[in-house]
């Protein structure tokens, strides 16, 4: 870590600029991809984190909250350029996209009632809850194996959907006690 | 509810549940859908599911970006600029400080405890937000079976996402569904 930061030291700075870039092409160039594109242009062209430094920031942001891909431009925008460095890479990352976002958006559903875009909307929102379904799906995968954790999921998933719960009262209900689960298991186990 | 009390009442939600959105937003639409179509009655379902549906299929920051669409409905431009805000503002603020803190915590032994018990929980969520979307989509079984095929592509094969979505509103388009 010392070592990493005097080397970096040594290098010019990166440039605001060049973040906020990076990362606009990550949010415009990423599609349902961006992490793997971020690595490829952080990591292996432009040379600013090392590989163990990219998978860090990576596990971070999958145990915090929002948007991951978010966290990752402005985790790396402040480890080269503190909290400026954030502030290029998240503007770099949302602000152009979501202008360009919101002008096809809103032109498009302003039209919502034509028949032929409903009939197109209704096809595309069908089959864009079965993605978000197999995305859920595919991240229990590797737990499958450990009754508990399917038992959680399927709380989880009960909670919401029949009791309708809202998500605060799941996440701080649920979590703790699935954690204990986890931690007795693993203790076990040793 | 009107005036200033309505963007007011959107904010203050999106901004709680952009704080406990682990796992990404999409575990937090159930929620959403709560607030905006049966508590408030801001939108119908289908356009709930149109806003994801767009959302999904454009590039950049997708859920900002629906969220946005729903603060476009309720209040116009201000309210798309102030539902992204709340959107993208508490998890950027939090990234931030706990990148900050990283290195007292980033060789902890309960980190894979931490996260076996979350991401179960986290998956559960996620699956009950595609059901979410899939009742406000799924007009009849032609739709719901879109959903599934996508689904079941989506799990065995390596097929571009984009794709799936794409065929749906192809489908769609031509009067299949």
């Amino acid at each position: 870590m010392i070592e990493s930061w005097a080397a970096r030291s040594v290098r010019d700075p990166v440039a605001l600029g060049a973040l906020s870039r990076v990362f606009l092409k990550v949010s415009l160039c990423g599609f349902g991809g961006g992490l793997a594109l971020a690595h490829r242009i952080v990591v292996d062209e432009r040379r600013w984190l090392t590989e163990q430094e990219f998978a860090d920031i990576v596990s971070l942001c999958q145990f915090l909250p929002g948007p991951n891909i978010v966290g990752i431009a402005v985790c790396t925008g402040t480890r080269l350029r503190g909290a400026a460095g954030a502030l290029a890479a998240a503007a770099g990352f949302l602000v152009i996209p979501w202008v360009l976002g919101l002008a096809a958006g809103v032109l498009l559903l302003g039209h919502a009632q034509h028949p032929l875009l409903q009939k197109i909307l209704g096809g595309l929102s069908a089959a864009a809850a079965g993605l978000l379904m197999a995305t859920g799906i595919r991240l229990l995968l590797p737990h499958r194996t450990r009754p508990a954790a399917l038992i959680f999921a399927g709380l989880a998933f009960g909670l919401v959907t029949f009791v309708k719960l809202p998500l605060l009262i799941v996440l701080f209900g649920l979590v703790p006690i699935s954690i204990v689960v986890t931690a007795l298991q693993t203790a076990r186990a040793r | 509810m009107s005036g200033p009390a309505v963007l007011l009442t959107l904010i203050a939600h999106l901004a709680l549940l952009s704080s406990i959105s682990f796992g990404g937003f999409p575990t937090v639409l159930p929620d959403v859908r709560i607030l905006v179509v049966d508590t408030y009655g801001w939108m119908t379902d289908q356009e709930f599911a149109n806003f994801f549906a767009t959302s999904q299929a454009l590039p950049g920051p997708n859920m900002i970006l629906m969220m946005s669409f729903i603060g476009w409905k309720v209040w116009g431009f201000p309210g798309a600029v102030a539902a992204a805000c709340a959107t993208f503002g508490p998890p950027c603020v939090i990234y931030f400080g706990a990148y900050r803190l990283w290195h007292c915590f980033r060789d902890g032994r309960w980190q894979p405890v931490v996260r076996g018990g979350l991401v179960p929980v986290i998956t559960g969520l996620v699956i009950a937000s595609g059901l979410v979307i899939a009742r406000a989509a799924d007009a009849d079984w032609r739709a719901a079976a879109v959903t599934v095929a996508a689904a079941v592509l989506m799990l065995q094969t390596r097929v571009n996402p984009l794709w799936l979505l794409f065929a749906g509103g192809a489908l769609g388009g031509l009067g299949l569904l």
